[in-house]
């Protein structure tokens, strides 16, 4: 199953290929080469900046993969089958209970692009950011409300808010919602302030906060 | 033959409606003998005048009391909503007819205990017809210990007798000093009690003093009179996070288990709420100011549970009610929910456990 | 842009031609699936059952005196209302209500200003025996006039296989009315992508529709309501206006039956609560739909807001207080051009060519 993905992928790739590295011209011929930098073909007739057929192309990609397996070979196939296959996601570690707890560090003995110590920083950084939309959620003028109403005065720890159900249609925007419009609503309603930004750095840190709240509740997309 | 619903209607405004719709205001006395002739002739009731009459049941009602609560006011020059809401309440409870024996007010008239706010919410009450009771919530105590309060309205504990009742009033928002080691100002401990959600909340208590007092009160009241218990937290226990708590419940309970009917009315919680524990009913009040959501846990199985309410509608999953006190000794109370119908939770059905006189839930989605 | 491509499908309406009915039996451009829901099963739109629907609409002799027809209070030249404030029946007789138009009635849940017609069929039956309205003893007369015609005898037998009953006529009635429907109106060209459909000032008045002026919640726009309207019921306060209504809610809160208060005078300010008795729709009217609303003054239930602008000032001041007023009307402080704006908004949903008015399918037979 995989071999057969990459092998379109690669097929994929070789297309692309066709379109963006021509390199000789010899007459009315073009040269492509594949991303290996190894592999060159050429393509009688094809004039610069032609565009081949669908047909023609598949004939051409296949042609290059001949080429491909016939320079590289299948030992490089099968090494590069090996590391996709160890390069598949373990499953996440189990939810950390609230957002003080830094999150868990991979499994030991796996390749992974990143360490302990990123995840570290990175959660640092995570729990600096719901800090500062918790504290915008109990404050009334860090909102921008008017009359002294904060988010925590109906929805007590992020409660009621069910950020898991955007998309949907919300009733009171009378369209389908995300859960940033839906925080603006409030913030211009109840709370009688001016709606933010779209990248207003207060209303990212309260809809992260509100997330985090529901941290390990799963995904349901448009329920009422 | 069967009849449809238009049909039924149209059956029926014949009865009332017909002739009588062309008579000008002075024919209304000509009219409402027709409508009672025609009354009769189907065979329905109408009341004598315009005002409806309550009917005294044997086991009825002896007394009925209403309830304001949690109106959370800020200055009017910063919100005047919530000072809407409370006008609203004050409106409904003069405009009963007839007027409650009393009005009781249930806590956290001011949102954080300041003068200003506390003195506009008692300017505001004063318009009650009917005699009122007060009673503290924590926003109305924490700024100044409570100071403007006891200035305002006298003691935040005491016990009055009314028509064969005991009622005792608590301030049951006792909490552990959490502000002299960390030096804190008024105005920060007011607003760390002001936050629902504040993970280093302390929990409410009524506190040894006030339990010896409640003791020593209620050792001069016979089993046999009804008790009933005004507190802002509710004496049992819900959810510690939020302070639907009073972590003394237990002890206090004890105290009160040796009477027959006991019903603690309660503030704090701003929504429907309902529970039994022995001989205890427990009625939570509505706030007029806002909603709370229901708490993640903890909830008692015998709580029908209101919808959320919309945010669009200022008054929706608010409100204020009355009391029914019951000859037999426990209360019906109804909630006057605004923007819903009204919901009354009996002495019946928290006495059988839910099996009998089930409050109706709403079949309405609000939104 | 699925909501553009709905829109678009809406505002590519136009009644056609009969010729056109008889190849596709609903109005060209309405989503087929939309309309499916609309129609009723057991009452399928045909050519036929239209154009007998629409002799019937215009039938003066379904009256008591000869002098109504449904044409008369729900005149296609006026908006398919009739320009007055309340309108009058035989005799001359004046009602309560002020004509709802029939324009775009197809795509409500309910007829009449209380909602208590479920259908339009439903809804037909009620004018006829109406004492002020159309004044006929029972539906019996009605069918005795209409078996006395010749001319309807045959489309009878031919359409519905029988001698004509009273449902039978209100189908034809109502099936006319299905096919008065507009649409491609400025705002539907505007939503489609022809920005300068729409004039400036009506497109602030779009933004402010959805933002500040608070309108969109009542009188949404959307695939499942073209015709901007909730569906649902709400206390604006028109029921209060120069009237004590604030006592007749109080009491209507503690009867319970509606019915018991037929003979008060305002009894028919008391709305949707006539037709469900729960306290919550005391004083609650049918929210509107929008659509050519700019053909149909006056405007509310009774009448009593002159123009669109009047309209407008009214939701502004926040409505009229009373005891049931909706939690979401509030004052809005609206600028002078704001509120021009929104009138200019309303003004571009008239459909093309006046709407409705114009069309000949829709005017009396044999002009």
């Amino acid at each position: 199953m995989a071999t057969k993905t990459i092998r379109k992928l690669l097929l994929g790739a070789a297309l692309t290929a066709a379109f963006l590295f021509p390199v000789a011209r010899a007459n009315d011929d073009t040269s492509v080469s594949l991303c290996d930098g190894q592999s060159v073909m050429t393509i009688p007739g094809l004039k610069a900046g032609e565009v081949l057929t669908p047909e023609r192309a598949r004939t051409v990609a296949a042609e290059m993969l001949q080429v491909w397996s016939k320079s590289a070979g299948e030992e490089r196939w099968a090494s590069w089958k090996a590391e996709a296959a160890s390069a598949r996601p373990e499953p996440a570690p189990v939810a950390a209970p609230g957002p003080q707890t830094p999150p868990a560090a991979a499994a030991p003995g796996q390749p992974t692009k990143f360490t302990k110590r990123d995840l570290q920083l990175w959660g640092r950084e995570e729990k600096k950011w719901i800090e500062d939309g918790y504290k915008a959620y109990h404050n009334a003028k860090a909102l921008g409300g008017t009359i002294g109403i904060s988010c925590d005065m109906c929805h007590p720890d992020g409660s009621n808010t069910h950020p898991e159900t955007y998309p949907k249609y919300q009733q009171q925007l009378k369209k389908v919602a995300l859960l940033r419009d839906m925080i603006n609503w409030c913030i211009e309603n109840p709370l009688k302030g001016k709606p933010l930004a779209e990248n207003d750095p207060t209303l990212r840190a309260v809809e992260a906060y509100i997330l985090s709240t529901r941290k390990g509740v799963a995904l349901e997309a448009g329920k009422h | 033959m069967k009849k449809d619903r238009f049909e039924k209607y149209l059956d029926d405004r014949d009865a009332y409606f017909g002739r009588v719709a062309r008579l000008g205001r002075r024919d209304f006395i000509t009219a409402a003998g027709l409508a009672a002739a025609g009354a009769a002739a189907t065979g329905k009731l109408l009341p004598h005048s315009f005002q409806p009459v309550d009917v005294v049941r044997a086991d009825g009602p002896s007394f009925r009391f209403a309830y304001i609560s949690d109106s959370h006011l800020y200055e009017k020059t910063l919100n005047e909503r919530f000072v809407r809401a409370i006008l609203k309440a004050v409106d409904d409870v003069n405009a009963m007819n007839p007027q409650p024996d009393f009005v009781l007010y249930g806590g956290d008239l001011a949102q954080l205990g300041q003068p200003g706010e506390l003195g506009e919410g008692a300017q505001i009450l004063k318009a009650l017809k009917a005699k009122t009771y007060m009673m503290v919530g924590e926003h109305d105590w924490y700024l100044d210990m409570g100071e403007k309060w006891r200035s305002l309205f006298g003691k935040d504990t005491y016990s009055f007798d009314h028509k064969g009742v005991h009622f005792v009033v608590l301030n049951s928002v006792i909490v552990e000093d959490y502000w002299t080691g960390p030096g804190l100002t008024p105005m920060q401990r007011m607003q760390a009690m002001a936050q629902l959600d504040n993970p280093n909340g302390r929990p409410f208590t009524v506190g040894a003093a006030q339990r010896d007092w409640l003791g020593s009160d209620l050792a001069k009241v016979k089993p046999e009179t009804p008790v009933i218990v005004f507190s802002h937290s509710p004496l049992y226990k819900i959810y510690k996070n939020w302070n639907f708590w009073t972590d003394d419940a237990e002890q206090v309970q004890t105290i009160l288990q040796p009477f027959k009917n006991v019903t603690v009315i309660h503030g704090h919680t701003h929504q429907m709420l309902s529970n039994r524990i022995g001989n205890i009913h427990f009625h939570g009040m509505l706030s007029t100011a806002w909603p709370w959501p229901y708490a993640p846990q903890g909830l008692p199985k015998l709580t029908v549970r209101m919808n959320r309410a919309d945010p669009f509608d200022e008054f929706d999953g608010c409100g204020d009610g009355f009391v029914d006190v019951l000859s037999a000794g426990h209360v019906d109370k109804q909630y006057n929910l605004w923007s819903r119908n009204p919901v009354k939770v009996s002495a019946a059905y928290l006495g059988s456990d839910g099996a009998a006189d089930r409050p109706a839930t709403e079949t309405d989605v609000n939104y | 842009m699925t909501r553009a491509r709905d829109v678009l499908a809406l505002c590519l309406l136009v009644v056609l031609a009969a010729a056109a009915w008889a190849e596709s039996p609903w109005p060209k451009g309405l989503p087929r699936d939309l309309w499916e829901i609309l129609v009723p099963e057991t009452n399928p739109v045909t050519p036929e059952k239209v154009a007998l629907g629409r002799r019937l609409y215009y039938d003066k002799r379904l009256s008591k005196d000869g002098t109504v027809s449904c044409a008369t209070c729900h005149d296609p030249t006026k908006g398919f209302s009739d320009g007055k404030k309340v309108s009058e029946g035989v005799g001359g007789q004046k009602g309560t209500r002020n004509a709802p138009t029939v324009i775009n009635a197809v795509f409500f849940e309910f007829q009449f200003w209380d909602g208590r017609a479920g259908s339009l069929e439903e809804q037909a039956k009620g004018p006829m025996v109406n004492p002020v309205e159309m004044g006929m003893a029972s539906h019996d007369d009605v069918v005795k006039v209409v078996r006395a015609q010749p001319e309807y005898a045959a489309a009878f037998r031919s359409i519905f296989g029988r001698e004509a009953t009273i449902d039978d006529v209100v189908a034809a009635i109502a099936t006319f009315e299905r096919t008065v429907v507009t649409g491609n109106s400025p705002f539907d060209r505007f939503m489609a992508g022809e920005k300068t459909a729409m004039s400036e000032s009506a497109q602030r008045g779009w933004a402010l529709w959805n933002g500040k002026a608070r309108c969109n919640t009542c009188h949404p726009f959307g695939s499942a309501t073209p015709n901007f309207s909730d569906n649902r019921f709400h206390n604006i306060g028109v029921a209060a206006k120069g009237r004590d209504f604030g006592a007749l809610a109080r009491l209507a809160a503690q009867e319970g039956d509606p019915q018991k208060l037929a003979f008060h005078a305002d009894f028919s300010e008391l709305g949707r609560y006539v037709a469900t008795k729960q306290p919550k729709d005391i004083g609650a009217f049918k929210t509107s739909g929008l659509r050519d609303i700019a053909l149909s003054a006056p405007y509310m239930h009774d009448g009593s807001e002159a123009t669109l602008l009047d309209v407008v000032k009214f939701y502004d001041k926040g409505g009229e207080p009373n005891p049931y007023l909706d939690g979401g009307i509030v004052p809005l402080k609206l600028a002078e051009q704001e509120m021009k704006d929104l009138v200019a908004f309303m003004e571009a949903l008239t459909g093309e060519g006046d709407g409705a008015a114009t069309r000949a399918e829709l005017a009396a037979p044999g002009k």
